[in-house]
């Protein structure tokens, strides 16, 4: 078990891992101080990979060397190889005449021999196994004897095939027929600097990971502390999160809020009713084209039941405002909301009581085509605020806090809505520089107020959210803020303010 | 927002400003984005209530007027012209107006201008020449000051079309012409087509093109204008607008033209004024300022108005000019006041009216999910609504998906009808991240239902991982909903992305559905290029929130 079985703490002795200490055991044990990684591992039963890493912490400690060692190593080689198979080529000829009784004729012999006919002959000869003459071969010596001698040199391969080590005069035959090859590697070698049991007297062990056993069984008591390198940066891990531009949102949310709103919500398949003809854009407004709003393929008209009163009076100001003959049908059309004023006009024409504080933050769809800058997609924040009494400077006032509340300065410039008189723009100046567009807003028409029924003043804004979150964010791609990238969600840096 | 082109030299003399920042401060002031462009030109992105300023010297009027150096209308001097049109039986195109313009001198430049002010026109209140498309002629061109206005066939007709150079039939022009190619069909009745004549010849096919007989050059003095159209108060406006523009001229007069056309009978243009009333009391209400009427009418005068106290303290008398197409009513004067103002002069005050805020039950409910699925070690994807027919396929939910009929781009053409088609979609993109991947997303879901559209708002969960089995996503999800204190029963079900027998529907206390949860089949995942297992859960947050979120538009059956 780690720490255990002695190595005792004390001064003058150098400290070792467990791993260290264990391998010293193990060599201890096996009466070993020298070998190579193979070597140890066979003695050791610790693998060589380990003895390997484990030498080197020693040997940094001083209590160990290691040292490379070229080595020369044979094989067989492809005709040694072939010689395992089949037999030399004179074992195969002492067999051919042993069988044929001792005596062969020379021809037959070389034809069943083929191309190793003349090393066959030439060799048993020089091993006095055959004598020739007339023709015939006969063997020399007793067949037993004979065949014993023929398979020597196959028996030195097979030897060497197994890893096992030839006397220099064997390895010398074999390389004079060509049946070895050689070649070189690299050994480690470990050696230690004392004996086994010298090295262990020599050190003590650190405790590496602190463990339950350790704790339970006290095993940590006396030993010291291996120190880690905490300056060594560690593995990366990322946090679950939850989205920085849903994190955003919930900023605005909380904005709105806490200046007194009440937030609201609307669907996103709108009819044109509350998306463009309460809002006092006639139906014949080019924003209503194919081109630019988004329209639902089937059903394409809503039902008008139960909104007669609500069209009575959006029809009325329609014909006197613009003077054309107004088009439930038109109005009745859905489409993909194109501004969360939707919305507010969902909740004008519920006819609020006053004071009216309200928002929603929601999406909203546009005909445009995805790019750095332009999503077909993104969120706007709509809110709506009146009262008897209430004033375009009023409006101003709130705009101005919400981008206070935002941490940007705003400026304000002179704007159109259809839907909005007076109308403005309140331009953001950004901590990076530049002014940015952040609110297009105003109070709301009369002719707005009449449609949806209610007799006090409302002003409205509305704020894209994607290009301030963006912003914020530091993204210059907008297309970002909808990443499919797991980590980058996961590793955006927070941000507490501009 | 149309964006006009001038060249600064010639704004600025027209306003008399000699500094560009200066240039820049009234453009800001008069709702106008400025940009400058190369070789003394300037850019101006203006919104479509004005177009009278969609001409140098119609921006320069009202620049003047905001700067101080001139206030009020006069009414252009007008004599006849002898011009008469008549009009008859052009039904698909039936309202025309006419007027003459003496001395508008044009030259390269100003040519430019006037092309510049007849496009933007037709792009704004002209609805892309639908609803109203102007011509201009050289008035010493027109063979006849005679000149009907009817339709012409196609076949029989000739002209010579504006920069041709010979004569051919009006169906030629409308086929080989980029113009006849572009707006031909718009007022095409079958085989004829609405065109001007002038002494037999014609002088324009409106909308399409005019006539190479009238065309104006540099070096045209005098100019005739036609305005047709479809709604006969625009096409009136429509000339009076140019009229203005153009009788800003030096030396410029209008020439009146007898018109005999439908809804349009008498003298044109009208030039003629309107009368409104403004309350000085009411207006410093909606503005919050106080505003006697006196400084009320100096106000309205620097916007160009004629505008007089009435003597009562209160009431302000004003004169708006024909040109101005965009006031409505006193509303609209009141912003004019405050842009002569400056709004910058309007100090922003912050209401001190107390109410108590709110955030909608289903915000409440979605941030203690959020928290809790990020404890559960669940990432929040966001992902648009708008998604990929070919998900919503692979998924098995293509019948009940609402579809866009005018999509921009095929992957953004479809309304997600389950939270699992944009996780599957998220994780697809995930393949070579660090397992297990878990994440989580909020939003909205639309889908079809009884011939409506239906919409909910849910929370889903997915597991990814070398194994993912449906307690992956089990777990969590009951833990989630046991913390929020929901009650609920589970039964076998069948999803069309689930492995089946490993697919759950969670029922409330009331037994509605709340919930979905699954293994995904594997048919699915290689659909969508997803090559390790993935276990999800979808829950009803507007079920949770008491229907927040929900929303049921009934279809109107349509032929």
């Amino acid at each position: 078990m780690p720490g255990q079985g002695g190595g005792a703490s004390g001064p003058g002795r150098i400290p070792v891992s467990e791993g260290e200490y264990r391998l010293l055991q193990a060599l201890a044990r096996a009466g070993v101080s020298r070998g190579s990684l193979e070597e140890l591992e066979r003695a050791t039963g610790i693998p060589r990979s380990s003895i390997a890493s484990l030498a080197a912490l020693l040997a940094e400690k001083g209590l160990a060397r290691v040292e490379a060692v070229e080595e020369v190593e044979y094989k067989p080689s492809e005709r040694g190889r072939r010689i395992l198979e089949e037999g030399a080529p004179e074992e195969r000829l002492v067999r051919l005449i042993a069988e044929r009784g001792g005596e062969a004729d020379l021809a037959s012999l070389a034809s069943t021999l083929g191309p190793e006919a003349g090393v066959a002959i030439g060799e048993a000869k020089r091993l006095g196994l055959i004598e020739v003459s007339g023709g015939k071969a006969r063997l020399a010596v007793e067949p037993g004897e004979a065949l014993e001698r023929a398979s020597r040199v196959r028996r030195l391969l097979e030897a060497l095939a197994r890893g096992g080590r030839l006397e220099p005069e064997e390895l010398e035959a074999l390389k004079r027929r060509g049946l070895v090859e050689e070649s070189r590697r690299k050994r480690l070698i470990v050696e230690l600097a004392a004996s086994p049991l010298e090295v262990l007297s020599r050190v003590s062990v650190e405790i590496g990971r602190l463990t339950h056993e350790m704790l339970k069984s006290g095993a940590w008591r006396g030993q010291p502390f291996r120190a880690y390198n905490v300056r060594a940066e560690p593995p990366r891990v990322l946090p679950a999160r939850m989205h920085f531009l849903a994190e955003f949102i919930e900023m605005l949310r909380d904005i709105m809020k806490e200046m007194g709103f009440r937030e609201v919500r609307g669907p996103l398949v709108e009819l044109e009713l509350y998306n463009f003809d309460m809002l006092f854009q006639a139906q014949d407004h080019p924003a209503r084209e194919i081109h630019d709003t988004l329209k639902i393929a089937e059903p394409r008209e809503a039902s008008l039941e139960g909104l007669e009163s609500l069209l009575e009076r959006v029809g009325r100001v329609h014909e006197r405002g613009w003077g054309y003959k107004w088009d439930p049908r038109v109005a009745a059309r859905l489409v993909l909301r194109s501004q969360t004023t939707s919305v507010s006009a969902r909740l004008l024409a519920s006819r609020p009581p006053e004071p009216l504080r309200a928002f929603t933050i929601g999406r909203v769809f546009r005909s445009d085509t995805v790019d750095a800058t332009h999503l077909p997609q993104f969120h706007q924040l709509d809110g709506v605020e009146g009262w008897s009494g209430y004033t375009f400077r009023d409006l101003l006032g709130t705009l101005k806090e919400i981008s206070e509340r935002l941490g940007l300065e705003v400026r304000f410039k002179p704007a159109y809505f259809p839907f909005t008189e007076p109308s403005v723009e309140g331009y953001a100046h950004m901590p990076g520089g530049g002014w940015v567009e952040l609110f297009g807003a105003g109070l709301f028409r009369p002719e707005v107020l009449e449609m949806a029924g209610v007799d006090y003043p409302v002003g409205a804004w509305g704020l894209g959210v994607e290009r301030l979150a963006a912003a914020y964010y530091g993204i210059r791609d907008i297309r970002l803020l909808y990443t499919r990238d797991y980590d980058y969600i996961r590793s955006m840096p927070a941000r507490r303010g501009w | 927002m149309p964006v006009l082109r001038f060249k600064a030299e010639r704004l600025m003399s027209l306003i008399g400003l000699k500094d560009h920042a200066a240039l820049e401060d009234v453009a800001f002031r008069l709702k106008g984005e400025l940009e400058w462009g190369p070789e003394g030109e300037v850019y101006i992105e203006l919104n479509p209530d004005r177009p009278d300023m969609y001409i140098g010297e119609g921006f320069a009027r009202a620049a003047r007027g905001l700067l101080g150096f001139e206030a009020g209308y006069t009414r252009p001097e007008a004599v006849e012209s002898g011009v008469e049109v008549t009009a008859r039986g052009v039904e698909t195109r039936p309202y025309i107006a006419a007027a003459v313009v003496y001395n508008v001198n044009v030259d390269e430049e100003y040519l430019e201008e006037l092309v510049q002010f007849q496009e933007k026109l037709h792009d704004t209140i002209g609805r892309r020449r639908r609803k109203v498309a102007i011509g201009f002629h050289d008035l010493s061109k027109l063979p006849s000051k005679r000149i009907e206005y009817r339709l012409v066939d196609i076949a029989e007709a000739r002209m010579v079309p504006l920069h041709g150079d010979s004569e051919v039939t009006v169906e030629r022009v409308l086929e080989e012409t980029e113009q006849g190619r572009r707006y031909g069909s718009i007022s095409l009745a079958g085989h004829k087509h609405p065109a001007l004549l002038a002494g037999g010849v014609i002088i324009a096919l409106p909308p399409v093109i005019n006539s190479e007989v009238t065309r104006v050059e540099p070096g045209t003095r005098d100019l005739f204008i036609d305005v047709t159209g479809t709604d006969a108060a625009a096409v009136l406006s429509t000339l009076e607008v140019i009229v203005a523009g153009l009788s800003e001229r030096p030396g410029a007069r209008v020439g009146l033209v007898k018109v005999d056309a439908p809804k349009v009978r008498g003298v044109t243009p009208r030039l003629e004024s309107r009368r409104m009333e403004v309350g000085a009391s009411w207006a410093s209400g909606v503005l919050g300022v106080e505003l006697g009427p006196g400084e009320l009418a100096r106000l309205l005068s620097r916007a160009r108005f004629n505008a007089a106290p009435r003597g009562d303290g209160d009431t302000v008398e004003v004169e708006v000019p024909p040109y101005r197409v965009d006031v409505l009513g006193p509303i609209d004067l009141v912003e004019d006041a405050a842009m002569m103002m400056g709004y910058d002069a309007l100090e922003p005050e912050l209401p001190q009216l107390r109410t108590r805020g709110s955030l909608d039950s289903l915000t409440l409910l979605a941030r203690e999910l959020r928290k809790l699925a990020v404890g559960l070690g669940f990432t929040e994807a966001m992902q648009m609504v708008l998604t990929s027919p070919r998900a919503v396929e692979a998924l098995g939910l293509s019948g009940a998906a609402v579809r866009v009929a005018n999509p921009v781009q095929v992957e953004y053409s479809v309304l997600r009808p389950s939270l699992a088609v944009s996780l599957l979609q998220f994780l697809a993109e995930n393949q070579h991240a660090e397992k297990p991947v878990r994440v989580f997303e909020v939003g909205e879901v639309v889908w079809r239902e009884g011939g409506g559209v239906a919409e909910d708002y849910r929370a889903a969960l997915a597991f990814m991982g070398e194994e993912a089995s449906f307690e992956d996503v089990q777990a969590p999800l009951y833990s989630i909903l046991r913390i929020l204190g929901v009650a609920f029963n589970a039964e076998e079900a069948e999803l069309p992305w689930a492995i089946p027998g490993r697919a759950a529907r969670l029922l409330d206390a009331e037994g509605g559905e709340l919930a979905w949860l699954g293994e995904v089949h594997p048919r699915v995942l290689e659909a969508l290029g997803i090559e390790y297992p993935v276990a999800l859960a979808e829950v009803s947050l507007s079920a949770m929130a008491g229907g927040s979120g929900r929303f049921r538009i009934r279809g109107h059956a349509t032929r």
